[in-house]
C-alpha cells in the first residue's frame, strides 16, 4: 500500500554498493572524478560537522564531566547516577509522560476528524478550513503562551468567565499544583494540530476510490467505510503523525517558562525546562548534558515502541 | 468517503462544527490582536473613577473603543445641533482621547522600546538564514540525489540520523562551541547554527529525485560547467521545493526562541520572541502592551502564511515521506 | 562534595598568582577596550534610559586617549541569568552592576577566581565612606569584591486614596503590629458597589524565586532561613511557621488578599496596586524602586510605612546592596586598573548623589547620603529611614538552589495546598541535602 504524497520518487539503490566492491585504487579515482560534488556539499558538511556532529559527540562526553568555569574534570557515571536519583527529575519525567500520554492522542485523533470533515467539502471550503487550523501553527509558542497565559488569568481571563456562565467558581488555574498541569494540557489539545490535519488531507486524496465503490455496493454506511477504510489506510500517517507529535511534546518547553516556570511548586516541571534550569540557571553543564542523553534514550524507546506497536496490529 | 455521499443536512452539520472548531483555535489570536487595540483608560463625565477594559471583568470581547467612539461621534453630533459648545467640545476630546488610547500601546512600543530593532534582528536573521539554507542545502540535495561518489550514502545517512536527536542534547556542547569561537552575543550564534539544521537536506534530496536526468545529461553535453549546470538547470526546477524549504526554514527562524535567550546579552540584539519575554518579565508592562507586541510579532508570519499558503501544504507532505 | 578540594587548590593557586604579581599597574597607560553592562535606569527626554552611563563612558574615553568602553545593554530581568551564562561560557563584561551573594555572581564563583578583589584600589581611608552593610555585602573573606553603590529595600506602600475611602487611619508613622495591620487589612477588603463582590482587598504579594517582598512578614517573630553557620535550615521553627502561615491566611482564612496572592505574576501584582485604572489592592510591599514608579509613572497617592512587627517587636525588612564588580582580568595589569579607574569614576559620591535623585535607589556613601539627596521627597526618606532595619539573606554558595527550594514550597501554602509546617518541613530535607 503506498501512497507517498507528492514529490516522493522511489529510491534508486545499488549505486554505492557497487563502487564499494571495486578496489581501493578505483575509490581514489572515483572520488577525484567527482571532486565537484564533494565541493558542493562542502558548505553544508563543514556547519554539519561544526555545529552539529562535534556538539552532539560533546553531550555524551560532557555528561561524564563536572564542569567548572576553570577546566572540568571526569566524574565518571556520578552524573548518571545523581539522575536516577534526583527527585527532580523524577517528577518532571511524571510530568512529561501525563502531558504527552494525553496530548498526543487527542491531537492525532482530532487532526484525523477534522482533516476527514474538511475532506468531504467542496475545493474553496477545504482551503478555508486548512487554513483556518493551520494558522494558529505559524504563530510563535512564545505568542500563544501569553495570551493564554491571559486568558487563564483568576480575575480577568476568558476562562474563568465562561466557568461564570455555567456557574461554576472561577478557578486558579495556572496557580494550583492540581490543575496547573492540565491547564497546560488543555492548551495543547486546543491548539489545532495543523501538521497533522495538512498530512491526513493529502494521504485520503490518494486513497483510491474504487475501494469505497466496492464498500457500497456491500451496502456499508458512510461511517463504516471511514472505519473500516479510510482510518486503516491512512496508518502510516498516524504513525508518522504520533512519532512527530510525542518527540515534540517530549521537548515543551516554551509555555512552561512564559507561563508558570514550572511551578507551582514543581507541579508543571518538564524534562527540557529541566534540563534549561540545570544547565543555563544552575550551570552543572555535565547534570544537564546527562539528563538530555537520558531524555534522548527515552523518547528513541517510545519511537520503536511506537513503531513496533502501530506497525504490527495489521 | 466519496463527497456526494453526503446530502445537504449532514453537509450543514459539518460546516458547523467546523466553524465551532475553527472559531475556538482562532480565539487566542484574536485576542490577542483584540487586546492589542483594547481601550486601556476610559472616563466619561457620569463616571466616578477611570476603569480600563483590558483587566476587565467579565471581558470585553472587542475593542471597546469602536462602540464608545461612536456613541461620543453621535453625542458630539446631538450636542452640535443643540448648540452647546461644551458638550461638543466634550464630546470630541473624548473621542480624541479613545483614538490616542486605542493606539497607545503600538506608539510606545516603538518609541519607548525597541521592538523596531527587534523586528529588523529577526527579519534580516530570518533572510539571510532562509537564503542561505537554501542555497546550501540545494547545493548538498542536488549532488546527494543525482550524482555518484564515494561515500555519498554513508554521508546522507549520517546527516539524517541526527534529525532524530533532539535540540535540547546539544544545546549545552553548542553553547560551549560558539564560546570557544567568541560568538557570543552575535547574530553569528543564531545564524550559524541555524544554517546547519539537517531537514533542508533530506527534504531538498528527495525533491531533487523528480528532476530528469536527461536535463541534466544535456546540459553536460553543452559544455556547461556542474556549477553553470546546477544554477541554470537544477535551481530553476527545483522551485517549488525550494519555496516550500524557504518558507519553514524562515517560520522557524522568526519563532525561535531557546536558542536565542541563551546567545543573546545586548538588548539590541534581540529577536522580537527574546524581546517579547522580557516586556512579559518587566514588572511594568501592560496587558495591553504585552499583546501589542504578540501583534507586531505574529503579523509577519500571518502574511507570510497567506501569501504562500500552497507552499505550505506542499513542504509538508514533501516532509512527510517515509521510509 | 566533590569538588571542595578541587576548589579551594584553585581558589589559592589564584590566591599565589596574585600575590607574586603584587605589581599594580597603571591606568592610564592602558590603551584599548572595557566592556561594562548595564541595566535601564532612568531615561531622558528621548525615552533613553541609558543616557546616564552612555555620557559617563564619552566623558571618560575623551578625558583617555585610546580607551574603548563597550556598553552591553541587558533587561534587568534578564541581567543574572544572562551574567551567569556569560561567566559559565567565559565570555563575562569586564564590568556589571551586579552584588555577589545573589543569583548571577555567588561564593562560588569568587572562590573559583571569577570576580577580582579591589583591595589594590581602595585604601582603609576610601572604603571608610561606604556604610558598613554596603560594604560588607562586597567583601568575603577579608577582601573586596566590588563597590557598593546603592543600598535597596522593601518597603510597605499603602494607597493613602483606599485608606481614606475604607475610613482607615494609616499607621503612625509607619510604625504598626500585625494585629494592627490585620486589623486594616480586614477594613481595606470592600465590596464597593455593593454587587456582593468584593472590589478592593486590604494586601496582596507573590512568591517567587529571587524575590523577597513577602519575606520580612516571614521574619516577624524572629529567624533566618538558615543557622550562624549556615550548616542547618531553620525556617522550620515554629515563630516562622507561624508567620508564615499567617501570611497565607491573609488570603485562605481571613479574606482579606485575592486569590492571586502568593501567586507568580509580578506585572499583575503591581498593577493591581498601581495602575489607576485598577487599584484594586490597599497595601502592598515593593522594593524601592516602586517608589519611584509610583510618583512617576503611575502616580499614586500613597506612604511608606515599615513592615508590621510580630512577636520579636522590632520591625524588620530585607535589603541589597547594588554595585559595580571586576570580572576576571587576564595578564594586563595596567588594563585591570583602568578598569578599576572606570569603575571609581561612575561610583563617586557625586554619580551616587546624582542616581539617587533620579533612579530612586539609596546612596552607599556616606558622604553621598549626607548631600540629602530627598530633600523634596518625603517617601523616599521615609523608606531611607529603614535601612537599620535591614536584614541581609544568608550568602551561602548554593543560595540560588536553597531559595528555589524554599519558594516553592511556599508556593504550595499559599496555593493551599499544603501547611506551612509541612511544607517548611519538606523544605528543610531539600535545603539540608544542599547544605551537606
Amino acid at each position: 500500500m503506498t501512497q507517498q504524497p507528492i514529490g516522493a520518487t522511489p529510491k534508486k539503490e545499488g549505486t554505492a554498493l557497487k563502487v564499494r566492491k571495486k578496489p581501493r585504487r578505483t575509490i581514489f579515482l572515483q572520488m577525484r572524478k567527482n571532486y565537484s560534488s564533494y565541493l558542493f556539499l562542502m558548505p553544508k558538511l563543514l556547519l554539519f560537522i561544526l555545529f552539529v556532529a562535534i556538539p552532539v559527540v560533546w553531550a555524551f562526553v560532557l555528561s561524564f564531566q563536572e564542569y567548572k568555569v576553570f577546566g572540568s574534570e571526569f566524574v565518571g557515571i556520578d552524573n548518571y547516577i545523581k539522575v536516577f536519583e534526583s527527585e527532580a527529575f523524577r517528577i518532571a519525567l511524571k510530568n512529561t509522560l501525563l502531558f504527552t500520554v494525553v496530548t498526543v492522542p487527542f491531537s492525532v485523533i482530532s487532526a484525523l476528524v477534522i482533516a476527514s470533515m474538511i475532506f468531504v467539502l467542496g475545493k474553496l471550503s477545504q482551503s478555508f478550513f486548512r487554513s483556518a487550523f493551520y494558522l494558529p501553527t505559524v504563530t510563535s509558542m512564545v505568542i500563544i503562551a501569553m495570551v493564554w497565559r491571559w486568558m487563564y488569568n483568576y480575575e480577568f481571563g476568558l476562562f474563568n468567565y465562561v466557568l461564570g456562565w455555567f456557574g461554576i467558581e472561577p478557578l486558579n488555574w495556572l496557580g494550583q499544583s492540581s490543575s496547573a498541569l492540565w491547564a497546560l494540557i488543555i492548551m495543547q489539545c486546543l491548539i489545532p494540530f495543523g501538521v497533522g490535519i495538512i498530512m491526513y488531507l493529502a494521504s485520503m486524496g490518494s486513497i483510491s476510490e474504487s475501494l469505497y465503490e466496492a464498500a457500497r455496493i456491500d451496502g456499508a454506511s458512510t461511517f463504516k467505510q471511514w472505519l473500516y477504510i479510510t482510518v486503516p489506510l491512512l496508518k502510516p500517517t498516524t504513525l508518522y503523525l504520533v512519532l512527530l507529535s510525542t518527540i515534540g511534546s517530549f521537548q515543551v518547553f516554551t509555555q512552561i517558562i512564559m507561563m508558570t516556570g514550572g511551578g507551582p511548586g514543581s507541579a508543571t516541571e518538564t524534562l527540557v525546562h529541566l534540563i534549561y534550569k540545570t544547565g543555563f540557571r544552575d550551570f552543572e553543564f555535565g547534570f544537564a548534558a546527562a539528563q538530555s542523553v537520558v531524555l534522548f534514550v527515552i523518547i528513541l524507546i517510545f519511537s520503536i515502541i511506537q513503531f513496533r506497536v502501530l506497525r504490527h496490529d495489521e | 468517503m466519496k463527497k456526494n455521499s453526503f446530502n445537504g443536512l449532514n453537509k450543514l452539520i459539518i460546516y458547523v462544527l467546523l466553524t465551532i472548531f475553527a472559531v475556538v483555535s482562532l480565539l487566542p489570536l484574536y485576542w490577542v490582536f483584540s487586546t492589542s487595540l483594547q481601550l486601556s483608560s476610559y472616563q466619561s463625565k457620569d463616571m466616578e473613577r477611570p476603569i480600563s477594559y483590558v483587566d476587565a471583568n467579565p471581558p470585553k470581547m472587542y475593542p471597546m473603543g469602536i462602540p464608545l467612539y461612536f456613541e461620543h461621534w453621535s453625542g458630539a453630533r446631538e450636542a452640535k445641533k443643540a448648540d452647546n459648545i461644551e458638550d461638543e467640545k466634550y464630546h470630541r476630546e473624548m473621542m480624541e482621547h479613545i483614538v490616542d488610547n486605542t493606539f497607545s500601546s503600538f506608539k510606545s512600543l516603538f518609541q519607548k522600546h525597541d521592538i523596531g530593532k527587534w523586528f529588523f534582528n529577526s527579519l534580516y536573521i530570518s533572510v539571510v538564514v532562509t537564503f542561505g539554507i537554501l542555497l546550501i542545502d540545494s547545493m548538498a540535495g542536488y549532488v546527494l540525489a543525482k550524482k555518484k561518489f564515494p561515500g555519498r550514502n554513508l554521508i546522507f545517512w549520517i546527516i539524517i540520523s541526527t534529525m532524530m536527536i533532539p535540540g535540547q542534547v546539544t544545546l549545552v556542547p553548542l553553547f560551549m562551541m560558539i564560546r570557544d569561537l567568541e560568538l557570543m552575543d552575535t547574530h553569528w550564534a543564531l545564524i550559524l547554527p541555524d544554517l546547519s539544521m539537517v531537514f533542508g537536506v533530506f527534504l531538498m534530496r528527495q525533491f531533487m529525485y523528480s528532476i530528469p536526468d536527461e536535463l541534466l545529461e544535456a546540459a553536460r553535453m553543452d559544455g556547461a560547467s556542474e556549477w553553470r549546470t546546477f544554477w541554470t538547470v537544477v535551481l530553476p526546477l527545483a522551485k517549488p521545493g525550494l519555496a516550500a524549504l524557504g518558507i519553514f526554514t524562515f517560520m522557524n527562524v522568526w519563532n525561535s526562541f531557546l536558542w536565542p535567550i541563551i546567545v543573546l546579552n545586548s538588548a539590541e540584539l534581540y529577536t522580537l520572541p527574546v524581546g517579547l519575554k522580557t516586556l512579559q518579565d518587566a514588572n511594568l508592562a501592560s496587558f495591553k502592551l504585552l499583546m501589542s507586541g504578540a501583534t507586531v510579532a505574529a503579523i509577519p508570519m500571518i502574511i507570510v502564511f497567506i501569501l504562500f499558503q500552497r507552499y505550505f501544504v506542499k513542504g509538508l507532505t514533501i516532509g512527510g515521506v517515509k521510509e | 562534595m566533590l569538588s571542595i578540594a578541587s576548589l579551594g587548590l584553585a581558589a589559592s593557586v589564584l590566591a599565589a598568582c596574585s600575590d607574586d604579581t603584587k605589581e599594580v599597574g597603571t591606568a592610564d597607560e592602558f590603551k584599548g577596550k572595557i566592556t561594562v553592562w548595564d541595566g535601564p535606569r532612568w531615561p531622558d527626554k528621548d525615552e533613553n534610559k541609558f543616557h546616564w552611563l552612555e555620557a559617563k563612558i564619552k566623558e571618560y574615553e575623551d578625558a583617555h586617549e585610546g580607551v574603548e568602553i563597550e556598553l552591553v545593554q541587558v533587561p534587568w530581568a534578564e541581567m543574572g541569568d544572562k551574567l551567569g551564562v556569560a561567566i559559565a561560557g567565559k565570555s563575562w563584561p569586564d564590568i556589571a552592576p551586579v552584588d555577589i551573594s545573589g543569583s548571577a555572581v555567588s561564593i562560588d564563583h569568587i572562590e573559583q577566581g571569577v570576580v577580582e578583589p579591589l583591595d589594590d584600589y581602595f585604601d582603609k581611608e576610601a572604603k571608610a565612606d561606604f556604610y558598613e552593610n554596603a560594604l560588607d555585602a562586597y567583601t568575603y573573606d577579608g577582601k573586596m569584591y566590588g563597590i557598593p553603590n546603592s543600598i535597596t529595600l522593601h518597603s510597605m506602600l499603602l494607597n493613602l486614596d483606599l485608606f481614606a475611602e475604607a475610613g482607615v487611619t494609616p499607621p503612625e508613622g509607619g510604625e504598626w503590629t500585625y494585629e494592627e495591620f490585620l486589623d486594616a487589612a480586614k477594613k481595606l477588603t470592600f465590596d464597593r458597589d455593593g454587587d456582593g463582590k468584593i472590589d478592593v482587598y486590604g494586601f496582596s504579594t507573590y512568591i517567587m524565586p529571587g524575590y523577597y517582598e513577602a519575606w520580612p512578614f516571614f521574619y516577624k517573630n524572629g529567624g533566618s532561613p538558615l543557622n550562624e553557620d549556615m550548616t542547618e535550615f531553620t525556617f522550620d521553627t515554629p515563630e516562622v511557621v507561624q508567620a508564615i502561615q499567617d501570611l497565607a491566611d491573609l488570603k485562605l482564612k481571613e479574606k482579606v488578599a485575592p486569590e492571586t496572592h502568593g501567586g507568580n505574576d509580578v506585572g499583575g501584582t503591581f498593577q493591581a496596586w498601581a495602575n489607576e485604572e485598577q487599584r484594586t489592592v490597599a497595601m502592598q510591599p515593593w522594593a524601592t524602586w516602586a517608589i519611584g514608579a509610583a510618583q512617576g509613572k503611575y502616580p499614586t497617592n500613597f506612604a511608606v510605612a515599615n513592615y508590621p512587627t510580630g512577636e520579636s517587636e522590632k520591625p524588620t525588612t530585607i535589603g541589597g546592596v547594588g554595585g559595580w564588580v571586576m570580572f576576571h582580568q587576564g595578564e594586563d595589569a595596567n588594563k585591570k586598573a583602568a578598569v578599576a579607574d572606570f569603575m571609581k569614576f561612575i561610583s563617586t559620591t557625586e554619580e551616587q548623589y546624582h542616581m539617587a535623585q533620579n533612579y530612586g535607589i539609596f546612596p552607599a556613601r556616606v558622604s553621598a547620603a549626607e548631600m540629602d539627596p530627598f530633600k523634596d521627597n518625603p517617601e523616599m526618606t521615609r523608606a531611607m529611614e529603614m535601612s537599620d532595619q535591614v536584614v541581609m539573606l544568608p550568602r551561602h554558595p548554593e543560595w540560588r538552589k536553597i531559595d528555589e527550594a524554599i519558594q516553592t514550597q511556599l508556593q504550595l501554602v499559599f496555593n493551599g495546598e499544603k501547611s506551612a509546617e509541612d511544607a517548611m518541613a519538606d523544605a528543610k530535607k531539600a535545603v539540608d541535602e544542599l547544605l551537606k
